[in-house]
């Protein structure tokens, strides 16, 4: 079977797994909204401690935080070219496991805003998004991404570019005030 | 194997500020210089900006390291050690380097060095001249920092002998160049303005030289007071000429740098000066600095213009020389430090 390993850094979790078909070889995770460059490290240290040749990568492109997001992507794209293997990247709303039809998922956009999308029958049918939480639909929060679920996405779905659904906070010298 | 086969092939990533620079050299070999930059998406606000920084960084990581092998004509396998600035620099751009690094690091099954920046910029004067064997001054510049140092060691032993207490001698550039609508960054710009200009037009002031400063704090840099004095100028002269004002600030800035780099030198008895830092590529700050030197019989070294801005490369030189030097790698995980002390020259 492929072996993947998983890392998502979209939440204030690090979250990484090694997954085998539908086994899950090792799913470990740190609390630490500032603690993704190390934690992710470490973590993968242990996953491969089980398993040192996974087939393929796969990693969440958010949405969620940028510094933190940032750093398990550059982590997986350039774990997957040393060990010239594929990555994938999935959208870390859809890897939540929820077990309901229809519900909007949301996680911490900080700024006192949340990232959400809303699935109906498993497929998504709005967002993702990022909005006050009183714009948003009646949401669920509190969940994280499933390592086992990240794999089933990557059967699916290759986003390249993450999730940037706000503009960089700068203004031009000419616009100032 | 020759013996240029045996030197170790280290990989480096830089991207503490807007350039995200991938070096690959071969013991002090320079193999390769990868560089993309995203100062022009930055030109429009005046400044860095983080943010954009760190997308930029992430988007040129993969086609940078690419590139540079390509450059270098090896191959990831061939690698002994990838070397990664860990700081000071913006916390978000050092990340995405630091990350990039560590996942290199350990799919290739060989050791990481996270490395200081500004000891990074001082070592790579070695990929052309020769490792001192007795102390040297390091006059380090650039657009974030402005210090006086004693290396004793580049790979272990560095001692700062004074700073800048306000700006740093970049980002005075960078503000004169707005004053005088050169655009940015401002370092460039006024080199060239300057070059139609007279250095001594305008008696600008040279910032803590006075004899009580002399006394206290010799090694110190302040440019905010010129910068200061250059805008009250231009609004007081409405008639001014540009190159002449560009010149003349310019003189300020490259006769306090030297005056105190080479104080310096005298006081410690150290009879070799390194410069180092997107400054140093200042062709004013070159110029008379070989000369000042030459009188006064200390050996002089700059790194070439291309290697003094943010690159690659200075991060492949000193993880190799600290590879060659037998320190030790950064053990296990860690962050990038953004306002990492250039004492401590690599994580350990």
């Amino acid at each position: 079977m492929t072996i993947s390993l998983t890392i998502d850094t979209a939440t204030s979790r690090t979250i990484v797994g090694l997954i085998d078909g539908e086994d899950i070889l090792f799913e470990e995770s740190h609390e630490g909204a500032t603690d993704h460059g190390r934690a992710v490290s470490e973590l993968v240290t242990r996953a491969l401690r089980v398993n040192s040749t996974p087939d393929q990568v796969i990693v969440g492109m958010g949405p969620g935080p940028y510094t933190g997001l940032r750093v398990g992507i550059a982590f997986a794209q350039s774990f997957a070219l040393a060990r010239d293997i594929p990555y994938f990247g999935i959208c870390t709303l859809d890897a939540i496991e929820v077990d309901q039809d229809n519900y909007t998922v949301a996680i911490d956009a900080r700024r006192k805003e949340i990232y959400w999308a809303t699935y109906q029958d498993g497929q998504r049918i709005a967002g993702p998004e990022v909005s006050k939480p009183n714009e948003a639909p009646p949401h669920i929060f509190g969940y994280f991404p499933s390592s086992l679920m990240m794999v089933k996405l990557a059967m699916k779905q290759n986003f390249k570019e993450l999730f940037y659904l706000r503009r960089p906070d700068a203004v031009p010298t000419a616009e100032r005030t | 194997m020759s013996h240029s086969q045996s030197q170790p092939l280290v990989l480096g990533i830089e991207t503490s500020c807007d350039e995200t620079a991938i070096g690959i050299v071969r013991g002090r070999t320079l193999l390769a210089n990868e560089i993309a930059s995203s100062v022009e998406e930055h030109a429009r606000f005046g400044g860095v900006v983080p943010e954009i920084a760190s997308r930029a960084h992430l988007e040129a990581m993969l086609p940078g390291i690419e590139r540079a092998l390509k450059d270098a004509k090896v191959s990831l396998n061939d690698l002994d050690a990838i070397s990664v600035t860990a700081g000071p620099g913006l916390v978000g751009a050092l990340l995405v380097g630091t990350a990039s690094a560590s996942g290199l690091a350990q799919g290739l099954g060989i050791p990481l060095y996270g490395v200081n920046h500004l000891a990074a910029h001082i070592s790579v004067d070695y990929l052309t001249h020769d490792l001192p064997t007795d102390p040297t001054i390091a006059l380090l510049v650039s657009g974030g920092h402005s210090s006086l140092l004693q290396v004793n060691d580049i790979t272990g032993s560095i001692t700062k002998l004074g700073s800048t207490m306000d700006d740093a001698a970049g980002e005075a550039f960078d503000k004169i160049a707005r004053i005088l609508n050169l655009g940015f960054p401002g370092g460039p710009a006024i080199d060239l303005d300057a070059k139609s200009g007279n250095p001594s037009a305008i008696d600008f002031p040279r910032g803590l030289t006075t004899s009580n400063d002399w006394a206290t704090r010799p090694y110190d840099f302040s440019f905010s007071g010129l910068k200061t004095a250059v805008a009250r100028y231009i609004e007081s002269a409405p008639a001014h000429i540009r190159a002449d004002v560009s010149a003349s600030f310019q003189e300020a800035v490259v006769d306090v740098l030297l005056l105190k780099a080479l104080a310096a030198c005298k006081s410690t008895g150290i009879d070799s000066l390194v410069i180092a830092g997107g400054v140093a590529a200042n062709s004013r700050l070159r110029e008379v600095a070989t000369e000042r030197c030459a009188k006064v019989g200390i050996a002089l070294r700059i790194p070439a213009p291309g290697l003094c801005t943010d690159n690659g490369a200075m991060v492949a030189a000193l993880g190799s020389l600290m590879l060659s030097a037998g320190r030790s790698a950064t053990i296990g995980a860690f962050d990038a430090d953004s306002s990492l002390p250039v004492e401590r020259v690599s994580l350990t």
